[in-house]
Protein backbone atom coordinates (compact mmCIF):
# COMPACT_ATOMS: atom_id res chain seq x y z
CA UNK A 1 0.00 0.00 0.00
CA UNK A 2 2.68 2.37 1.04
CA UNK A 3 4.39 2.06 -2.58
CA UNK A 4 0.65 3.05 -3.87
CA UNK A 5 0.87 5.89 -1.58
CA UNK A 6 4.27 6.96 -2.97
CA UNK A 7 3.39 6.64 -6.90
CA UNK A 8 0.12 8.57 -5.86
CA UNK A 9 2.16 11.67 -4.73
CA UNK A 10 4.42 11.34 -7.65
CA UNK A 11 1.38 11.72 -10.11
CA UNK A 12 0.76 15.22 -10.33
CA UNK A 13 4.72 15.72 -10.73
CA UNK A 14 4.92 13.00 -13.56
CA UNK A 15 1.66 12.04 -15.00
CA UNK A 16 3.19 9.72 -17.69
CA UNK A 17 4.74 7.52 -14.71
CA UNK A 18 1.37 6.83 -13.66
CA UNK A 19 -0.14 4.41 -15.94
CA UNK A 20 2.47 2.05 -16.97
CA UNK A 21 2.71 -0.22 -13.52
CA UNK A 22 -0.45 -0.01 -13.47
CA UNK A 23 -0.92 -2.10 -16.96
CA UNK A 24 -0.81 -5.27 -17.55
CA UNK A 25 2.59 -7.27 -16.75
CA UNK A 26 3.47 -10.67 -18.81
CA UNK A 27 6.62 -10.80 -17.71
CA UNK A 28 5.72 -10.39 -13.48
CA UNK A 29 3.00 -13.50 -14.28
CA UNK A 30 5.37 -15.63 -15.81
CA UNK A 31 8.19 -15.88 -13.48
CA UNK A 32 6.53 -17.89 -10.77
CA UNK A 33 5.13 -19.81 -13.77
CA UNK A 34 8.15 -20.67 -14.88
CA UNK A 35 10.29 -21.16 -11.07
CA UNK A 36 7.50 -23.83 -11.08
CA UNK A 37 8.41 -25.83 -14.16
CA UNK A 38 11.94 -25.48 -13.46
CA UNK A 39 11.58 -26.93 -10.09
CA UNK A 40 9.02 -29.77 -11.15
CA UNK A 41 11.52 -30.80 -13.52
CA UNK A 42 14.22 -31.63 -10.98
CA UNK A 43 14.56 -33.03 -6.82
CA UNK A 44 14.18 -29.66 -5.98
CA UNK A 45 12.73 -30.16 -2.19
CA UNK A 46 15.56 -33.13 -1.41
CA UNK A 47 18.15 -31.20 -2.84
CA UNK A 48 17.00 -28.02 -0.73
CA UNK A 49 16.83 -30.38 2.12
CA UNK A 50 20.04 -32.15 1.99
CA UNK A 51 21.30 -28.53 1.43
CA UNK A 52 20.34 -27.55 4.76
CA UNK A 53 21.41 -30.53 6.56
CA UNK A 54 25.00 -30.17 5.18
CA UNK A 55 24.85 -26.39 6.41
CA UNK A 56 23.55 -27.18 9.59
CA UNK A 57 26.90 -30.00 10.24
CA UNK A 58 28.82 -27.29 9.00
CA UNK A 59 27.74 -24.68 11.44
CA UNK A 60 28.29 -26.93 14.56
CA UNK A 61 32.07 -27.75 13.46
CA UNK A 62 32.75 -24.44 12.55
CA UNK A 63 35.91 -23.18 13.97
CA UNK A 64 38.08 -19.46 13.64
CA UNK A 65 40.75 -20.51 11.52
CA UNK A 66 43.67 -20.02 14.20
CA UNK A 67 41.86 -21.86 16.65
CA UNK A 68 41.68 -25.07 13.86
CA UNK A 69 45.43 -24.05 13.33
CA UNK A 70 47.11 -24.62 16.47
CA UNK A 71 46.21 -28.46 16.31
CA UNK A 72 47.25 -28.70 12.65
CA UNK A 73 44.33 -29.50 10.32
CA UNK A 74 43.18 -33.40 12.15
CA UNK A 75 39.89 -32.44 12.25
CA UNK A 76 39.43 -31.55 8.74
CA UNK A 77 37.74 -34.83 8.13
CA UNK A 78 34.81 -33.31 9.89
CA UNK A 79 34.87 -30.27 7.45
CA UNK A 80 35.35 -31.73 4.39
CA UNK A 81 32.42 -34.06 4.81
CA UNK A 82 29.51 -31.35 5.22
CA UNK A 83 31.03 -29.61 2.67
CA UNK A 84 30.64 -32.37 -0.08
CA UNK A 85 27.31 -33.19 1.24
CA UNK A 86 26.40 -29.32 0.50
CA UNK A 87 27.91 -29.96 -3.00
CA UNK A 88 26.12 -32.96 -3.89
CA UNK A 89 22.94 -31.07 -2.91
CA UNK A 90 23.69 -28.71 -5.33
CA UNK A 91 24.74 -31.13 -8.11
CA UNK A 92 21.51 -32.80 -7.48
CA UNK A 93 19.70 -29.90 -8.38
CA UNK A 94 21.74 -28.43 -11.02
CA UNK A 95 22.45 -31.99 -12.84
CA UNK A 96 19.25 -33.96 -12.50
CA UNK A 97 20.13 -36.78 -14.67
CA UNK A 98 22.56 -38.03 -12.26
CA UNK A 99 20.31 -37.70 -8.91
CA UNK A 100 21.05 -41.96 -8.29
CA UNK A 101 24.31 -41.89 -7.51
CA UNK A 102 24.72 -38.44 -5.78
CA UNK A 103 21.64 -39.45 -3.45
CA UNK A 104 23.39 -42.67 -2.43
CA UNK A 105 26.81 -40.74 -2.19
CA UNK A 106 25.49 -37.85 0.02
CA UNK A 107 23.47 -40.87 1.69
CA UNK A 108 26.60 -42.54 2.40
CA UNK A 109 28.33 -39.40 3.85
CA UNK A 110 25.21 -38.19 6.07
CA UNK A 111 26.00 -41.46 8.13
CA UNK A 112 29.69 -40.72 7.81
CA UNK A 113 29.09 -37.62 9.67
CA UNK A 114 27.34 -38.90 12.77
CA UNK A 115 31.63 -40.28 13.72
CA UNK A 116 33.54 -37.24 11.94
CA UNK A 117 31.09 -33.81 12.86
CA UNK A 118 29.79 -33.55 15.87
CA UNK A 119 27.77 -36.52 15.95
CA UNK A 120 25.91 -35.12 12.78
CA UNK A 121 25.38 -31.70 13.91
CA UNK A 122 23.72 -33.49 17.16
CA UNK A 123 21.93 -35.68 15.10
CA UNK A 124 20.06 -32.76 13.30
CA UNK A 125 22.09 -32.30 10.25
CA UNK A 126 22.30 -36.06 9.89
CA UNK A 127 18.39 -36.73 9.63
CA UNK A 128 18.09 -33.91 7.17
CA UNK A 129 20.83 -34.98 5.10
CA UNK A 130 19.79 -38.97 4.78
CA UNK A 131 16.03 -38.11 4.59
CA UNK A 132 17.11 -35.04 1.59
CA UNK A 133 18.77 -37.96 -0.22
CA UNK A 134 16.16 -40.06 0.20
CA UNK A 135 13.76 -37.64 -1.96
CA UNK A 136 16.39 -37.17 -4.44
CA UNK A 137 16.73 -40.92 -4.72
CA UNK A 138 12.96 -41.55 -4.92
CA UNK A 139 12.46 -38.93 -7.38
CA UNK A 140 10.76 -40.48 -10.73
CA UNK A 141 9.42 -39.00 -14.03
CA UNK A 142 5.86 -38.31 -14.08
CA UNK A 143 5.66 -36.91 -17.48
CA UNK A 144 7.48 -37.44 -21.02
CA UNK A 145 10.57 -35.19 -21.92
CA UNK A 146 9.23 -32.10 -23.06
CA UNK A 147 5.70 -32.77 -22.75
CA UNK A 148 3.38 -29.67 -24.49
CA UNK A 149 5.04 -26.55 -25.87
CA UNK A 150 8.80 -27.13 -25.89
CA UNK A 151 9.85 -23.64 -25.92
CA UNK A 152 8.82 -23.85 -22.21
CA UNK A 153 12.23 -25.32 -21.36
CA UNK A 154 14.04 -22.85 -23.86
CA UNK A 155 15.93 -25.54 -25.93
CA UNK A 156 17.32 -24.41 -29.03
CA UNK A 157 15.08 -25.81 -31.88
CA UNK A 158 18.21 -28.34 -32.32
CA UNK A 159 18.24 -30.12 -28.85
CA UNK A 160 14.90 -30.99 -29.16
CA UNK A 161 14.40 -34.67 -29.16
CA UNK A 162 12.99 -35.69 -32.64
CA UNK A 163 9.23 -37.02 -33.12
CA UNK A 164 9.27 -41.05 -32.19
CA UNK A 165 8.58 -43.01 -35.46
CA UNK A 166 6.97 -45.97 -36.38
CA UNK A 167 9.49 -48.51 -36.53
CA UNK A 168 10.20 -49.17 -40.39
CA UNK A 169 10.11 -52.58 -40.69
CA UNK A 170 10.67 -53.03 -44.41
CA UNK A 171 14.14 -51.32 -44.46
CA UNK A 172 14.95 -54.16 -41.50
CA UNK A 173 13.97 -56.66 -43.99
CA UNK A 174 15.61 -55.34 -46.74
CA UNK A 175 19.01 -55.71 -44.62
CA UNK A 176 18.80 -59.10 -43.87
CA UNK A 177 17.85 -60.29 -47.64
CA UNK A 178 21.17 -58.36 -48.40
CA UNK A 179 22.85 -60.22 -45.55
CA UNK A 180 21.41 -63.12 -46.52
CA UNK B 1 23.91 -28.63 -17.43
CA UNK B 2 20.13 -28.31 -16.69
CA UNK B 3 19.33 -28.60 -20.57
CA UNK B 4 18.74 -32.56 -21.03
CA UNK B 5 15.40 -32.73 -21.94
CA UNK B 6 13.96 -33.48 -18.57
CA UNK B 7 10.17 -33.89 -17.86
CA UNK B 8 8.77 -33.29 -14.55
CA UNK B 9 8.72 -36.17 -12.20
CA UNK B 10 7.77 -35.90 -8.26
CA UNK B 11 8.91 -38.17 -5.42
CA UNK B 12 7.86 -41.92 -5.33
CA UNK B 13 6.28 -42.51 -1.78
CA UNK B 14 7.46 -46.02 -2.18
CA UNK B 15 10.96 -45.30 -3.20
CA UNK B 16 10.88 -42.91 0.12
CA UNK B 17 9.77 -45.29 2.64
CA UNK B 18 12.72 -47.79 0.94
CA UNK B 19 15.64 -45.07 1.06
CA UNK B 20 14.91 -43.81 4.50
CA UNK B 21 14.54 -47.66 5.33
CA UNK B 22 17.72 -48.22 4.77
CA UNK B 23 19.70 -45.22 5.41
CA UNK B 24 17.61 -45.31 8.81
CA UNK B 25 18.97 -48.59 9.72
CA UNK B 26 22.44 -47.98 8.86
CA UNK B 27 22.19 -44.61 11.19
CA UNK B 28 20.53 -46.53 14.28
CA UNK B 29 23.41 -49.19 13.84
CA UNK B 30 25.59 -46.47 14.08
CA UNK B 31 24.26 -44.84 17.28
CA UNK B 32 24.17 -48.34 18.59
CA UNK B 33 27.71 -48.92 18.09
CA UNK B 34 29.02 -45.64 19.24
CA UNK B 35 27.17 -45.75 22.35
CA UNK B 36 28.14 -49.33 22.93
CA UNK B 37 31.89 -47.77 22.90
CA UNK B 38 32.68 -49.67 20.09
CA UNK B 39 32.98 -46.93 17.53
CA UNK B 40 34.63 -43.44 18.37
CA UNK B 41 33.15 -40.40 16.99
CA UNK B 42 34.84 -37.48 16.43
CA UNK B 43 34.46 -33.86 18.27
CA UNK B 44 35.07 -30.06 17.79
CA UNK B 45 32.98 -27.66 19.26
CA UNK B 46 33.20 -23.56 18.92
CA UNK B 47 32.10 -20.39 19.20
CA UNK B 48 29.68 -21.63 21.80
CA UNK B 49 31.01 -22.07 25.26
CA UNK B 50 30.45 -25.32 26.37
CA UNK B 51 30.53 -27.29 29.96
CA UNK B 52 32.25 -30.71 30.24
CA UNK B 53 32.57 -32.48 33.50
CA UNK B 54 33.78 -35.84 34.75
CA UNK B 55 33.99 -37.50 37.95
CA UNK B 56 37.53 -38.84 37.22
CA UNK B 57 39.90 -38.41 33.92
CA UNK B 58 42.86 -40.35 34.22
CA UNK B 59 45.81 -39.77 31.01
CA UNK B 60 48.70 -40.27 29.39
CA UNK B 61 50.34 -37.24 27.94
CA UNK B 62 49.45 -34.28 29.22
CA UNK B 63 50.39 -30.23 28.43
CA UNK B 64 48.69 -26.89 29.66
CA UNK B 65 49.60 -23.39 28.23
CA UNK B 66 48.04 -20.31 28.35
CA UNK B 67 47.00 -18.92 25.07
CA UNK B 68 45.30 -15.15 24.27
CA UNK B 69 42.18 -15.82 22.17
CA UNK B 70 40.95 -12.65 19.79
CA UNK B 71 37.71 -12.24 19.05
CA UNK B 72 35.91 -10.79 16.28
CA UNK B 73 36.01 -7.00 15.69
CA UNK B 74 33.22 -5.19 17.50
CA UNK B 75 32.39 -8.68 18.79
CA UNK B 76 29.00 -8.36 21.61
CA UNK B 77 30.54 -10.83 23.67
CA UNK B 78 33.80 -8.47 24.20
CA UNK B 79 32.61 -6.69 26.92
CA UNK B 80 35.40 -4.63 29.01
CA UNK B 81 37.49 -7.55 27.68
CA UNK B 82 39.27 -5.42 24.93
CA UNK B 83 38.42 -8.68 23.01
CA UNK B 84 40.84 -10.92 23.98
CA UNK B 85 40.50 -13.48 25.98
CA UNK B 86 43.15 -15.53 27.95
CA UNK B 87 42.29 -18.91 27.98
CA UNK B 88 44.11 -22.18 29.38
CA UNK B 89 44.83 -24.81 26.71
CA UNK B 90 45.26 -28.39 27.64
CA UNK B 91 45.47 -31.27 25.81
CA UNK B 92 45.49 -34.99 26.99
CA UNK B 93 47.01 -37.67 24.61
CA UNK B 94 44.36 -40.45 25.66
CA UNK B 95 42.28 -40.00 28.46
CA UNK B 96 39.72 -41.93 30.30
CA UNK B 97 36.49 -40.23 32.14
CA UNK B 98 34.39 -42.01 34.20
CA UNK B 99 30.69 -39.96 34.11
CA UNK B 100 31.44 -37.74 31.24
CA UNK B 101 28.61 -34.80 31.11
CA UNK B 102 28.77 -32.75 28.46
CA UNK B 103 26.48 -29.26 27.56
CA UNK B 104 26.56 -26.93 25.36
CA UNK B 105 24.01 -23.44 26.42
CA UNK B 106 21.70 -22.65 23.66
CA UNK B 107 19.73 -20.54 25.31
CA UNK B 108 17.11 -21.73 27.54
CA UNK B 109 17.51 -25.36 26.89
CA UNK B 110 20.69 -27.25 27.29
CA UNK B 111 22.04 -30.03 24.72
CA UNK B 112 23.45 -32.29 27.34
CA UNK B 113 25.50 -35.91 26.33
CA UNK B 114 26.47 -37.94 29.52
CA UNK B 115 28.61 -40.69 28.32
CA UNK B 116 30.64 -43.74 30.35
CA UNK B 117 28.45 -43.74 33.86
CA UNK B 118 27.76 -47.76 33.08
CA UNK B 119 31.12 -49.53 34.26
CA UNK B 120 32.80 -48.55 30.96
CA UNK B 121 34.72 -45.22 30.80
CA UNK B 122 34.41 -43.05 27.82
CA UNK B 123 38.16 -43.03 26.13
CA UNK B 124 39.44 -39.86 24.03
CA UNK B 125 42.61 -39.58 22.21
CA UNK B 126 44.14 -36.01 21.39
CA UNK B 127 41.94 -34.33 23.18
CA UNK B 128 42.61 -30.39 22.79
CA UNK B 129 40.30 -27.92 24.81
CA UNK B 130 40.67 -24.57 25.21
CA UNK B 131 39.14 -23.25 28.58
CA UNK B 132 38.46 -20.34 30.71
CA UNK B 133 37.84 -22.58 33.71
CA UNK B 134 39.27 -25.22 34.92
CA UNK B 135 39.20 -27.41 38.22
CA UNK B 136 39.09 -30.34 40.23
CA UNK B 137 41.98 -32.48 42.34
CA UNK B 138 44.79 -32.99 40.08
CA UNK B 139 47.75 -35.61 40.80
CA UNK B 140 50.39 -35.57 38.23
CA UNK B 141 53.77 -38.29 37.64
CA UNK B 142 56.84 -36.70 35.95
CA UNK B 143 55.86 -32.89 36.03
CA UNK B 144 58.21 -30.32 34.24
CA UNK B 145 56.33 -26.94 35.57
CA UNK B 146 57.74 -23.81 33.47
CA UNK B 147 58.64 -24.87 30.78
CA UNK B 148 58.64 -23.34 27.35
CA UNK B 149 55.43 -23.61 25.76
CA UNK B 150 57.47 -23.88 22.10
CA UNK B 151 59.06 -27.18 23.52
CA UNK B 152 56.12 -29.15 25.13
CA UNK B 153 56.64 -32.84 23.39
CA UNK B 154 54.22 -34.92 25.42
CA UNK B 155 51.24 -34.64 23.13
CA UNK B 156 52.30 -35.11 19.50
CA UNK B 157 51.62 -31.99 17.47
CA UNK B 158 50.49 -29.47 20.18
CA UNK B 159 53.00 -26.48 20.72
CA UNK B 160 52.31 -23.34 22.28
CA UNK B 161 54.28 -19.65 21.39
CA UNK B 162 57.61 -19.52 22.28
CA UNK B 163 57.97 -17.87 25.69
CA UNK B 164 54.58 -18.46 27.55
CA UNK B 165 55.08 -20.47 30.98
CA UNK B 166 54.10 -24.05 30.20
CA UNK B 167 53.71 -27.48 32.40
CA UNK B 168 53.31 -30.79 31.48
CA UNK B 169 53.29 -34.26 32.71
CA UNK B 170 53.51 -37.99 32.14
CA UNK B 171 50.57 -39.03 33.34
CA UNK B 172 47.50 -36.89 35.09
CA UNK B 173 44.67 -37.88 37.52
CA UNK B 174 41.82 -35.77 37.74
CA UNK B 175 38.83 -36.18 40.25
CA UNK B 176 35.55 -34.30 40.19
CA UNK B 177 36.69 -32.17 36.96
CA UNK B 178 34.82 -29.34 35.62
CA UNK B 179 35.83 -27.36 32.70
CA UNK B 180 34.10 -24.16 30.73
CA UNK B 181 35.68 -24.46 27.34
CA UNK B 182 35.41 -22.40 23.73
CA UNK B 183 36.99 -24.98 21.74
CA UNK B 184 37.48 -28.47 21.40
CA UNK B 185 39.22 -29.14 18.12
CA UNK B 186 39.71 -32.66 16.98
CA UNK B 187 39.21 -35.39 19.70
CA UNK B 188 37.95 -38.36 19.50
CA UNK B 189 35.63 -40.29 21.72
CA UNK B 190 34.56 -43.49 22.25
CA UNK B 191 31.49 -42.62 23.93
CA UNK B 192 30.03 -45.80 25.80
CA UNK B 193 26.62 -45.56 27.30
CA UNK B 194 25.92 -42.65 25.30
CA UNK B 195 22.93 -40.52 26.11
CA UNK B 196 21.84 -37.16 24.58
CA UNK B 197 18.96 -34.97 25.62
CA UNK B 198 17.68 -31.52 25.82
CA UNK B 199 17.84 -30.11 29.13
CA UNK B 200 16.82 -26.88 30.84
CA UNK B 201 19.91 -27.50 32.95
CA UNK B 202 23.61 -28.37 31.69
CA UNK B 203 26.04 -30.34 33.98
Amino acid sequence: MSTLDTSGTHGPADPSAGPAPSGPNPVRHERPRRFRHWRRTRPFWGGLVMLLGGAEILLTVWAPLPVVLHVGLQGSLGYLVPIVIMCGALLVIFTPAQRMFLAVVTALLGLASWLTSNLGGFVLGMLLTLVGSAMAFAWKLRTAPVAGDPADLGYPDELQPEPEREPELGRWGERESEAG
Amino acid sequence: MSTQAFGEGRVSWRRLLAGLAVTGTAAATLIVLTAQGVLAASFSVSGLPFTVTADKLEGTGFEQFATLDEMAPDSPNAGDTGGQLVLIVSAVKTAELTNLCQSVDLGGTSLKITAGDAGTPVTATNLVVDSDLVSGNASFNEIEVGRDASTLNRVPGVKGNIGVFAQQARTVTITNLRQNNFATTAATFKLAHLHMSFEPDGC
